[in-house]
């Protein structure tokens, strides 16, 4: 886990394995747990400090986007966040690599932002990416309406007719939220036409999975429509607020203990991998078939 | 010119921010309003063009989708307005990053003297507020009470009348103007009287004791004649604040490494307690360290270090941040946190950061008295939760685990508790990563943060009791952005080899940093003129010692500077040469070339006089403490539901989800278990490795009650209870570390200001002779330790009469385990209705000290003890049992009893419980109410399921255990009393509607 080279590559890469870079630097925190998460799932992922990409012959470490074909925007407090999340990192993205991402997402690769990745995202206009429109800023990321941070799991239904590449074949899904500014929201207008696109990906429920009809602490942050995570047109381009890659282990769930008690006394075995990795496993398959 | 930037959530949308204002101005302060709007400002002071402002106005600052922007006013109608930014010179971090953000965009550099300030503006709507001057009071009390503190903050308040629409709050620029030449004073030591005046007068809160030592050391021919040849003679302002600083007790533990003369009253022995921390502390440790592989490197660094597994080792070590946090309770804790961050970063050649928690004891939230401390303690504690929040969560390090505790006495001073966990492999570059030292000729390297009047004096201060002439300027906000980047980028530094010494800059600053690093070289020359400051005009002593947070020193090989500095820019963080390290022996400082400190480190380490204390103890009854005479109690259910509903036991959920306590994707046990996930863990457990099973179980403890009787036992009960919280996790007695932090009331005597000062120090010294007892008798070597001396405040009453209001003696233990396969990790719920429960350990007649007794206003004699030879055989059992996983679910019984933790058990698991309290293990307990709420050390309830019984049951043969009932899945617990009756059965839901009545709604 402690490596000696930030670009240090995957033990479990294959050939075919396709490259994944998860963007760090200025605040952004969770790029260990993205990296292991995307390595476990088959990809080989380098952790890349966005200097790298902006001005990487300057401090002799270049990285070039054009060399993989996943692009993880993380969670974290990328610029302390200080002025709305994800804001500045947005302009930071946009008017110094604006262009490469849009010609990285017109090859046809995959990106995923997560929590302060995804509120970047929507920042510079990745999503929602109505039919190709990558620059349009429709849909925002605001304070939670409990007025504070906060870190909880949630229960997520995914919609079945979302083009995501990411959540194919999963119907259920329970992560941990932990952000301060979580509330999507856009106009009505947006909404539906989210909607009516199939560009809602997935939305917080109750733990029967029903829909959480914007109740706290089911919907823990009052998003409209009970929106976690949207995608773009095509459905490479998705973005969320839970966090997928902290559920990588199956103790990470927060009631493991109890499930485990039931697989001892059944003499089932232990499932160990987390749920979580099947958003990056599906990324990984895409580039597979 | 400067410009201003008014940004705010479009009307229709609803405003968080606002809305939590709205709601504690009616809950704090029965203040009701209608409806509370936020406006964000930001003074732009910069030569920036129409089009650049404007540009960045739409580009960064404003969401297009939710929000409005203008550089004229925003303010639409309101009854009052308050406007509150930041006093000249106060770490305004969104202000700085506002900088960064603009020149990215326009690709400019700003000006030294040019800034963004930002500030905010409230706009309150109540129509039963008034405009008249009644309505202005209550709009103050907001103001002041809840929106800005005085010491860091400015407020202005605007009626309707008063409001210029056009004007709005008009332009106004907390710029630091210090229209000063930096000096040097040389100081005159004609006499000790003069030089111990000129202590009070700079606040260099020297002991009268070090100031002979002082003195003769600059009168000594050698060292006049060595100072003359660089142009010195009496010692300089710079020399002398770097010498209060090093002698300080923060700094040097004077107390702890002092002299005691124990004299117990009762007996009337006397005895010499020489240097508690050499007997109590570092012997056992050492001896611990002999036998047990796993401990690394303890007692000399910024934090222990012990091994994780074979190529990765932990660090470890805890903090207290109490005198500036009890001023500013946001900005002391965030800077708390942050602070011992820099601990782990700073140890051996660095670690990288993997977990903090917290402790706060603070007065009763609801507090309604006289006094008038300088903030409530509704207000410290809710600043304290946010501080530590921030602090952690822009870090992107998880914080697990924490506790709160409410005590009347903590109003005089509040108790911040900041432990901060790191790893780091066990070699680095082919070295021993645990291992660092300068060398000669080796750069001394300053990265972070810049330097300025932030902090100056915080060493000294916390030395010292709380009073309103406690100078503020040691007050900061912290900055966990900057220490992200410069964390990210000194471990890259370190991976490749390029660090030869790193420390932190904490209390003292550079003075302390660079002055105890020098002592690896022996020697070291700083060029004070080098170091980056962030406003001209400080004085060349102010550089030295300023703590300006976020810097650590690092010391590196010449040949390594280039590559050093083009790592730095990569992750923007500013770092530069300030001197070298050297071998001669002495500390030279200069400016511009002039040498204004020449100091001989041998100084610092030889010929000051021990610090000395009169101890005296009196046993508890002759202290006139005594069992109250109280006859058995008939309501059993209201009992339990009153007992659930105190600030003590009650839920503390709101604080826990404020954390993020999963970043990393470390987490696998959480603190908040069971099937509503509400319910606090005996303890949490973290995979720091992703590619491993193995888990580092962490928890702490504090029982500050039971030093009213004996701090003896309030230790050995919290050590006691700290092993028990690791062992219900899965932790294993032969891998328990321990950090201890002592806060103590002043225990210097004196017949005015102190009279009970020598039976504090009596406390202080048998509090560390459980400590040394204890941490031998269970095997726990002290991997990290602090201690905080001074936990006594002044505060004013009705008539303007000032009060002594000491904390109580404080220890907070904090323990960790290594566990080889977290999927044998236990939580505390019961997880199968049919199950059998049991209750393991004696319980006795020890409620001195307890919740029980406080709820009728007793402390009681009979205070819990700790029998290691009962003990240790039960818990290595209980470990077997975990190991060979025959155990659904383990409870340690702390603090309420074993009434507050069965409830608290089926609560969590969501099913009942029955109970029968005759089979509960017992000696000499007649009663139910002193069986239910008794806190005697050395228990837990476990529960088992039926097919694993019997090879239970064989484990514990011959030990102290009892069947007393059954998982159920009736949502109720149901508990039989001595007398066969039922005493109650009460339903789940009405169990957690008390237990949640306090806090729930937070």
């Amino acid at each position: 886990m402690q490596k000696n080279n930030d670009n240090s590559s995957s033990s479990f890469g294959t050939r075919s394995a396709p490259k994944a870079l998860v963007l760090t630097g200025f605040g952004l925190n969770c790029d260990w747990e993205t990296t292991y998460a995307l390595e476990l799932a088959g990809a080989e992922a380098h952790r890349v400090h966005i200097n790298q990409l902006v001005m990487g012959e300057e401090i002799g470490e270049i990285a070039r986007l054009e060399d993989y074909q996943i692009f993880a925007f993380i969670g974290g407090f990328s610029w302390g966040d200080d002025h709305g999340a994800g804001v500045i990192f947005a302009t930071k993205l946009l008017y110094n690599i604006g262009e490469d991402i849009l010609r990285f997402i017109e090859e046809g690769n995959l990106v995923i932002g997560i929590c302060n990745g995804y509120q970047a995202m929507v920042n510079v206009g990745l999503l929602p990416g109505f039919d190709g429109d990558y620059r349009s800023r429709t849909v925002a990321l605001i304070g939670n309406d409990c007025g504070n941070f906060r870190d909880q799991w949630v229960h997520l239904e995914v919609e079945k007719a979302s083009p995501c590449v990411f959540t194919r074949g999963l119907e259920h899904l329970e992560l941990p939220v932990r952000h301060g500014e979580g509330k999507f929201y856009a106009e009505e207008s947006v909404i539906k036409d989210l909607e009516e696109k199939n560009q809602v990906v997935v939305r917080y429920a109750d733990s029967e999975g029903n829909s959480a009809n914007g109740s706290y602490p089911d919907n823990p942050n009052g998003s409209m429509n009970d929106i976690a995570g949207i995608c773009d047109s095509t459905g490479r381009v998705f973005g969320l607020m839970p966090h997928p890659e902290a559920y990588s282990h199956w103790t990470n769930h927060p009631n493991w203990t109890g499930l485990k008690e039931r697989y001892r006394r059944g003499g089932e075995p232990y499932p160990q991998e987390g749920y979580g990795i099947q958003i990056f496993r599906n990324a990984v398959e895409y580039f597979r078939q | 010119m400067v410009a201003r930037l008014e940004i705010t959530l479009k009307s229709d949308l609803f405003d968080a921010e606002g809305e939590a204002i709205r709601r504690k101005a009616r809950d704090y302060f029965n203040i009701q309003l209608d409806e509370v709007r936020t406006i964000h400002v930001l003074t732009i002071d910069a030569q920036l063009s129409q089009e650049q402002l404007e540009s960045a106005r739409r580009q960064i600052f404003t969401n297009p989708v939710s929000q409005i922007s203008s550089f004229k006013p925003l303010a639409p109608s309101f009854d009052w307005a308050i406007w509150v930014g930041f006093r000249p010179g106060v770490r305004d971090n969104p202000g700085s990053t506002a900088v960064e953000a603009m020149e990215d965009l326009f690709k400019i550099r700003f000006q030294p003297e040019e800034a963004v300030y930002t500030s905010r503006l409230y706009l309150l709507q109540g129509k039963r507020l008034g405009r008249d001057k009644r309505g202005y009071r209550l709009v103050e009390r907001i103001a002041k009470e809840l929106l800005a503190n005085d010491l860091i903050q400015q407020w202005r308040i605007y009626s309707t009348e008063e409001w210029n629409p056009q004007e709005g709050i008009g332009i106004i620029v907390p710029k630091v103007r210090l229209a000063h030449e930096p000096t040097v004073a040389t100081l005159p030591i004609s006499s000790d009287e003069e030089l111990q005046a000129l202590s009070q007068k700079r606040n260099l809160a020297l002991h009268p004791n070090d100031v002979p030592v002082i003195r003769s050391y600059f009168l000594r021919p050698e060292v006049r004649t060595a100072r003359s040849e660089v142009g010195l003679s009496d010692p300089t302002d710079v020399e002398l604040e770097y010498i209060s600083q090093a002698r300080s007790d923060h700094c040097n533990h004077n107390t702890f490494q002092g002299k005691f003369y124990y004299r117990d009253l009762g007996t009337g022995e006397t005895q010499v307690v020489d240097n508690i921390f050499k007997t109590c502390i570092q012997a056992p440790t050492l001896e611990l360290k002999q036998r047990k592989g796993w401990v690394v490197s303890v007692l000399w660094d910024n934090a222990g270090v012990a091994s994780f597994d074979q190529d990765t080792y932990y660090v470890i070590t805890g903090e207290t941040h109490n005198s500036p946090s009890n001023m500013e309770a946001y900005g002391g804790a965030l800077t708390g946190i942050v602070g011992v961050y820099r601990d782990p970063m700073g140890t051996g050649k660095g670690s990288r950061l993997i977990a903090g928690t917290y402790g706060y004891c603070v007065g009763y939230r609801d507090y309604r008295g006289p006094l008038k401390p300088h903030l409530h303690p509704r207000r410290l504690l809710d600043g304290v939760i946010e501080g530590v929040r921030d602090g952690g969560n822009k870090s992107g390090i998880p914080t697990p685990y924490g506790q709160v505790f409410f005590d009347h006495g903590y109003m005089g001073k509040c108790l911040v508790f900041v432990t901060a966990l790191g790893m780091m492999p066990a070699t680095v570059s082919g070295t021993p990563s645990e291992q660092k030292t300068t060398t000669a000729g080796d750069l001394i390297i300053m990265c972070g943060g810049r330097v300025g009047k932030d902090g100056i004096h915080g060493v000294t201060a916390s030395s010292e009791i709380y009073s309103e002439d406690t100078p503020a300027g040691h007050v900061q906000i912290g900055d966990p952005y900057t220490q992200k980047k410069m964390h990210d980028f000194l471990l890259e530094a370190r991976d490749r080899g390029l660090i030869a010494f790193i420390t932190d800059n904490g209390g003292g600053g550079l003075s302390s940093s660079i002055g105890e690093s020098a002592r690896f070289s022996q020697g070291a020359l700083v060029e004070l003129d080098k170091v980056p400051l962030k406003y001209e005009g400080l004085d060349l002593w102010e550089i030295w010692v300023s703590e300006s947070q976020e810097r650590m020193t690092v010391a590196i090989k010449p040949e390594d500077l280039k590559r050093f500095m083009q790592l730095s820019e990569k992750h923007e963080v500013e770092s530069t040469v300030i001197g070298q390290y050297t071998d001669s022996g002495r500390l030279q400082i200069t400016y511009h070339g002039k040498t204004c400190a020449y100091v001989d480190l041998a100084l610092l380490e030889s010929g000051f006089p021990q610090w000395e204390f009169e101890a005296e103890w009196v046993e508890p009854e002759y202290r006139g403490l005594k069992e109250p005479v109280l006859g058995p109690p008939e309501g059993h259910r209201r009992i339990l539901l009153t007992m659930l509903s105190r600030p003590n036991i009650a839920s503390k959920e709101w604080v826990v989800r404020q954390y993020d306590h999963e970043v990393q994707g470390t987490s696998a046990v959480k603190h908040l278990v069971g099937a509503e996930r509400d319910v606090p863990n005996d303890g949490v457990v973290l995979r720091p490795r992703l590619d491993s099973l193995r888990g580092l179980a962490m928890a702490q403890a504090l029982n500050p009650t039971y030093s009213r009787i004996d701090a003896y036992h309030m230790t050995a009960c919290t050590i006691d209870e700290t092993v028990r919280r690791l062992l219900a996790v899965g932790g294993s007695l032969g891998h328990l570390g321990g950090v201890d932090n002592f806060c103590w009331p002043n225990i210097q005597y004196d017949p005015e200001s102190n009279p009970d000062g020598k039976l504090k120090a009596a406390q202080l010294v048998r509090a560390n002779w459980a400590l040394r007892d204890y941490c031998l008798g269970f095997g726990i070597p002290l991997l990290s330790g602090k201690d905080s001396m001074y936990v006594d405040g002044n505060l004013e009453g009705d008539f303007g009469e000032r009060h002594k209001v000491s904390g109580l003696e404080t220890l907070q233990f904090t323990g960790t385990s290594v566990i080889e396969d977290v999927q044998r990790c236990l939580t505390m719920e019961p997880k199968v209705p049919g199950d059998f429960l049991y209750v393991l350990g004696v319980t006795r007649n020890e409620l001195a000290g307890s919740e029980y007794y406080d709820l009728y206003g007793y402390t009681g004699l009979n205070v819990p003890q700790v029998k290691l030879k009962e003990v240790l055989p039960l818990y290595q059992a209980l470990e077997q049992s975990t190991r060979g996983e025959i155990l659904a679910s383990v409870h340690g019984i702390y603090r309420g009893g074993l009434g507050v933790h069965l409830a608290l058990m089926a609560m969590a698991g969501g099913l009942g419980l029955e109970v029968e309290l005759t089979k509960v293990p017992a000696e000499g307990v007649k009663r139910d109410d002193v069986l239910l709420y008794s806190e005697s050390a050395g228990r837990f309830i476990v529960t088992v399921a039926p097919g694993d019984r019997a090879e239970f049951e064989e484990r514990f043969k011959g030990l102290p255990w009892g069947c007393v009932g059954r998982v159920t899945e009736k949502q109720k617990l149901a508990v039989r009393g001595l007398g066969g009756n039922v005493l109650f059965r009460v339903g789940l839901q009405q169990l957690k509607s008390a237990w949640k009545k306090p806090f729930g709604k937070l």
